[in-house]
């Protein structure tokens, strides 16, 4: 909403408070000004000039040679508008003049002839020309010939003014016109307001030729009144620039008048061609299946039964409170005009207007809500200002529908200001908040211990205790609410299983030297198809774009992108992870909600970074799963890993992460194809389900004893054949040995092929630790024991001890 | 007769202390030893000679013997002693290495910014006595918008363009859902302390300032007797546990459908302290979060009598703070994930 500061001072005294004052104290108040803009945009030594006489240039074609009186001389100023004629008035920039855009006015030759100063259009003198009528956009602006003769321009054009720029929430359409903001300032500047005591109804007897019938609960009121001629379709400057200053485009004196009162009032109003309404009967219903209608923008506009039409008997003449119809628009021949104003139900505004992508000034007033008791003084407002300014003449009184006229009734709030000053924190006085409410418009009526205060109806936004609560910390001051502790028991703090474990996984994995990184949760199945996740997509009903159309149903992409982005912005390689959601659905569209699974995944890719002891190498299988043991073992978790079967994944270099007889995450290098679709050549991906981790994962610490007698340790190489899994052998003593409780550590320390190892074969080294709580082992026990391992290893894998 | 043999004994003890100067590493002193103090050495051959003197002249010769072998073996210790200082000088310094090249690469990894960001206010809250909690980011339209007093079709549904998933589910398009959610979980019980960071979703286009999905924290009280004063507070001390003791916080008048009174909240701008600047655009504050009493219809569809209870909600985006307090211009850095951007992080 754009305010004009002189249209505001006309109701209400702005002496002392400056443009930029009056913004910072709506502000304050909690109606935002986002900027605050002088009209005029550097206009200097400008004045109102008449053209005398007009010449062609004798060397060129375009231009001409104006004569041209500026009160105290006549000057010679060359001119290339096609519309200069005789007789006008126009805006004149002498020499030394100043122009918007830091353009100085001088005297210039054009092809031989002198010229002193320039005879200007709207947009050399700053006026946006999409906020005039086409005739004051283009050429010279010919001004009003009633205009003194050699004044400065500025007062005249009304460049004197500033407006401000409000950002207005949605809960203050009372605000969206001046006199609601004259309302509203009254209050925050504790000024009275000086609207006139009413606007009169037109006196005119007899009842309106107009008949109206309303078929549909969504019009509430209709109120119309019939007028005959408009002479004069010229709209005054005045209004003109009013009009230019909140930023609506001056079009015709009839549709000007009906904005200027929206503005005005915040009441909405349409003026019809009264010829074109057959048998003079409007007709409110509901749109006709299949019904259309060509609006004023020239638009066929295909109608649904939801929206709702002004009508005659035979057809529809406009969408009610977005748009009229072209059937009947005001034109130049226009004799008759009805002149509609009436409260549309919001929600049905605001659905016409978004089925057609439209978003007229008069649907955002009907949509946030309009003061009925605004509905009759508008319709008398743009009568009045239509007789005085086009000479039209009302016929009949308006025509109301309802027709008794039942003044709106105000929202009636029990309020008590002790629990105010409670609620708030701050204890203002009564008198203050008395006199807050009645700055408002409102009606206090004293109680005991409860006020009965009374909001008049352009306040909808007031209905409870809180709205009002509001009202006096807003107005007293929110600056004046003290800063205060709660009073509240000490407890144990609570907090959702995993959080605490998120901690303790990023806390960990940042010290072994991952990324932690943070990526988008919509995609595309594209993006996804590398991966082939289980289920289906879940799409977004209007994407933004189609690489985000969809809910991610793995991490891995997202982590392939960082990647992919690194390595072309020359980062040779890292490794990253994301603790993020995942979300997973069976068919779409489901009954349920797709399932949210929170996932930790890593990726590493590329090169390690090198230093002079270990050139860079590409990351491997091992990095993750040293990654991923250490933290498991920072979790109190002791995994194992089995070959898996993963379809992105390299056949032949992947496993599934078990804990607890469940497997709870995977690791892998990406299988070649899933690479080269990433554009990342090959990387290790680890995936853990942080559910499933919080399942198992623990931070208790039970201390054992440390032992009192010594542990033997056996160093075992063998040879196996290379398709033989070393945990095989690990899980092998294990078994081997159950029946005695000797053992207490296998270790695979070693692993080797080539020379002395026959093809087929590789050796593994392993470490057996034996030791007993109550006694000290004996060599023949250990050696036993060893050889009972060997004989296990070599019945189930071939395996040999090297020699 | 004895004279001989003293003249003898003072000859090989002058011969082998100038030799034993000469000898200048520990095989050269070894040598010096066998040949000098061994036991084919002159000396032993002259102890071995002795059996045929006179038991007095043995006595004397044996005495002056040892005198030499004595003298001889000290010099011999003084002078291994002054060989091994040298030799393990030598060894020192062949052991000397370059230390400017860099140690064995550790890679030092770092957390991302937003969570940076989520744990020091989380961290702050928890010790101001709330607790963290999570939800759903697949929300319905009930939770999201009706339960939080934006009922279908409220021009306040403009201010929030959101992702449907059907005409009743959607991406939440802020953390406030939790707020009932909450107070649902809690049924009834007081009092309600917690703060809830999440991802959210708006149809907005990505540009600096502007990202489709962002993190917010949302904070919710609810008790009897809670006062705005009270959010005034509990704000203030979490702007100076964050930003440094001399933050000062300014609530200024909005509106939020949940609730009521509703406001935003300015900080001292942490560019300028307060003098004004192109970041605050000369005011001397930045906005940093929204906030208000929580609506009384909210309340009591969340089954708390607003008669009865009271409290506040406020709700900040924890991409504003990263950017304020790391002076990033533009969110989607924080998305693009650039390796060279986050190891800018890595000091904890």
């Amino acid at each position: 909403m754009r305010a004009s500061y002189k249209w505001l001072a006309e109701y209400l005294d702005l002496a002392g408070l400056s443009p930029a004052e009056l913004a910072d104290r709506l502000t304050s108040a909690g109606l935002a000004v986002d900027a605050v803009d002088p009209l005029n945009r550097g206009v200097k030594g400008v004045v109102i000039g008449k053209i005398l006489e007009v010449h062609p240039h004798p060397h060129a074609d375009r231009l001409k040679v104006c004569r041209v009186d500026v009160g105290d001389r006549e000057l010679q100023i060359v001119c290339g508008a096609p519309n200069a004629a005789p007789q006008q008035l126009v805006p004149v920039a002498l020499p030394g003049a100043k122009l918007p855009g830091g353009v100085e006015i001088g005297v210039a030759e054009f092809r031989g002839i002198l010229s002193h100063g320039m005879l200007c259009s709207a947009e050399e003198l700053g006026l946006e020309p999409r906020y005039l009528p086409k005739r004051d956009a283009e050429g010279l602006f010919v001004l009003p010939a009633d205009l003194p003769l050699g004044a400065d321009i500025v007062p005249h054009l009304h460049l004197d003014d500033v407006v401000l720029d409000l950002d207005l929430t949605p809960n203050r359409s009372d605000c969206l016109s001046i006199r609601g903001l004259v309302h509203e300032l009254s209050a925050i500047l504790r000024r009275p307001h000086r609207f006139p005591h009413s606007v009169p109804a037109p006196a005119v007897e007899g009842e309106s030729p107009l008949r109206v019938r309303l078929e549909t609960p969504r019009c509430p009121r209709y109120e119309a009144q019939l007028l005959e001629g408009a002479e004069v379709r010229e709209t005054p400057l005045w209004m003109k620039m009013r009009l230019l200053a909140m930023g609506i485009r001056s079009i015709d004196l009839v549709v000007d008048v009906t904005n200027y009162v929206m503005l005005e009032w915040g009441q909405p109003l349409h003026a019809f061609d009264a010829d074109a309404i057959a048998e003079r009967t409007i007709v409110v219903r509901q749109a006709r299946e299949g019904e259309r209608l060509v609006t004023l923008d020239g638009q066929e506009r295909a109608l649904t039964p939801e929206m709702i039409v002004i009508a005659d008997p035979e057809k529809a003449i406009g969408l009610a409170g977005v748009m009229g119809g072209e059937n009947s628009e005001i034109g130049p021949s226009t004799r008759r005009i009805a002149l509609e104003s009436a409260c549309f139900d919001g929600r049905s505004v605001r659905r016409t207007g978004q089925a057609l992508s439209l978003r007229s000034e008069a649907q955002q007033r009907f949509e946030k809500g309009v003061d009925p008791a605004a509905v009759s003084s508008a319709l008398h407002r743009a009568t009045e200002l239509l007789v005085q300014l086009a000479g039209s003449r009302p016929v009949g009184a308006p025509r109301r529908v309802p027709a008794q006229e039942e003044a709106p009734k105000p929202t009636i709030i029990s309020f008590s200001p002790r629990e105010c000053s409670r609620f708030l924190g701050v204890d203002v006085p009564e008198d203050e908040m008395r006199t807050c409410f009645e700055s408002l418009g409102f009606t206090v009526v004293q109680g005991e211990r409860e006020w009965r205060v009374e909001v008049p109806t352009r306040r909808p936004d007031v209905a409870l205790p809180a709205d009002l609560y509001e009202e006096v910390a807003r107005l007293y001051g929110y600056d004046h609410i003290p800063s205060t502790s709660m009073r509240l028991p000490v407890e144990a703090p609570e907090s959702s299983a995993h959080l605490p474990l998120l901690r303790r996984v990023r806390r960990a994995l940042v010290d072994w030297g991952l990324y932690e990184v943070r990526t988008y949760a919509l995609t595309s199945p594209e993006a996804e198809a590398p991966v082939s996740p289980s289920g289906v997509p879940v799409p977004l009903l209007r994407p933004m774009s189609d690489d985000r159309r969809s809910l991610r149903r793995h991490l891995l992409p997202s982590l392939a992108e960082v990647a992919r982005h690194n390595l072309a912005h020359q980062v040779p390689g890292g490794a990253i992870f994301e603790a993020g959601k995942v979300f997973l659905a069976a068919s779409w569209p489901q009954a349920a909600l797709p399932e949210e699974r929170s996932v930790l995944g890593m990726l590493w890719f590329g090169e390690t970074e090198g230093d002079p002891f270990e050139r860079p190498r590409r990351y491997d299988f091992y990095d993750a799963k040293g990654v991923c043991d250490a933290l498991l073992a920072r979790l109190g978790v002791q995994p194992t890993y089995r070959a898996s079967e993963c379809a992105f994944l390299h056949p032949g270099r992947q496993a599934s992460i078990q804990a607890n007889g469940q497997s709870i995450g995977l690791i892998g290098e990406l299988h070649p194809d899933v690479a080269e679709a990433y554009e990342v050549e090959r990387a290790v991906y680890a995936e853990i389900d942080l559910a499933l981790l919080a399942s198992v994962a623990s931070a208790d610490v039970r201390v054992a004893p440390l032992p009192r007698h010594p542990a033997s340790r056996r160093d075992l190489a063998v040879l196996v054949p290379q398709a033989v899994e070393a945990q095989a052998l690990v899980d092998a003593a294990w078994d081997a040995l159950s029946d005695r409780d000797i053992l207490r550590l296998v270790r695979v320390f070693d692993v080797y092929t080539g020379t002395g190892v026959p093809e087929g074969y590789k050796s593994l080294a392993l470490a057996l630790g034996f030791q007993q709580e109550e006694r000290t082992l004996t060599d023949a026990e250990i050696d036993e024991a060893v050889n009972t391992v060997l004989r296990a290893w070599e019945a189930a894998f071939g395996a040999k001890l090297r020699a | 007769m004895s004279d001989s043999w003293n003249h003898e004994l003072e000859e090989i003890r002058a011969r082998a202390l100038a030799s034993l100067a000469g000898a200048s590493d520990s095989k050269g002193l070894n040598e010096w030893r066998v040949e000098v103090l061994g036991k084919k050495s002159a000396l032993n051959q002259i102890s071995k000679a002795m059996g045929g003197l006179a038991p007095e002249e043995r006595r004397m010769l044996g005495e002056a013997l040892n005198r030499v072998r004595q003298e001889l073996e000290h010099a011999w210790r003084t002078r291994q002693a002054e060989i091994e200082a040298k030799e393990k000088a030598l060894r020192l310094e062949r052991e000397r290495i370059d230390v400017t090249l860099p140690g064995r690469h550790v890679p030092v990894g770092a957390a991302h910014p937003i969570s940076r960001v989520i744990e020091e206010i989380e961290d702050i809250f928890l010790s101001l006595g709330f607790s963290v909690v999570d939800g759903p980011e697949v929300e319905t339209d009930h939770y999201n918008f009706e339960l939080l007093n934006i009922p279908k079709d409220h021009p306040a549904r403009d201010m929030q363009d959101t992702f449907y998933l059907t005409e009743e589910w959607l991406l939440r398009t802020h953390t406030s859902p939790m707020q009932v959610r909450t107070m649902e979980r809690m049924r009834g019980r007081t009092p309600i302390r917690v703060i809830v960071p999440g991802r959210v979703y708006r149809r907005d286009e990505d540009d600096a300032t502007h990202s489709h999905q962002f993190t917010q924290i949302e904070g919710l009280v609810v008790d009897e007797g809670i006062r705005m004063s009270d959010l005034k507070g509990t704000l203030e001390a979490f702007a100076k546990a964050l930003f440094g003791p001399s933050q000062r916080v300014r609530l200024r008048p909005s509106y939020f459908p949940f609730t009521e009174p509703s406001c935003e909240v300015d900080l001292v701008c942490v560019s300028c302290g307060g003098g004004g600047c192109r970041m605050c655009k000369g005011t001397g504050w930045i906005e940093i979060l929204g906030a208000g009493m929580v609506h009384p219809r909210v309340l009591d569809m969340s089954g708390y009598d607003s008669a009865r209870y009271s409290g506040f909600a406020f709700g900040l985006g924890a991409e504003r703070i990263a950017m304020l307090r790391y002076g990033i211009s533009d969110i989607r850095m924080l998305y693009q994930n650039d390796l060279r951007f986050l190891r800018q992080f890595s000091h904890a």
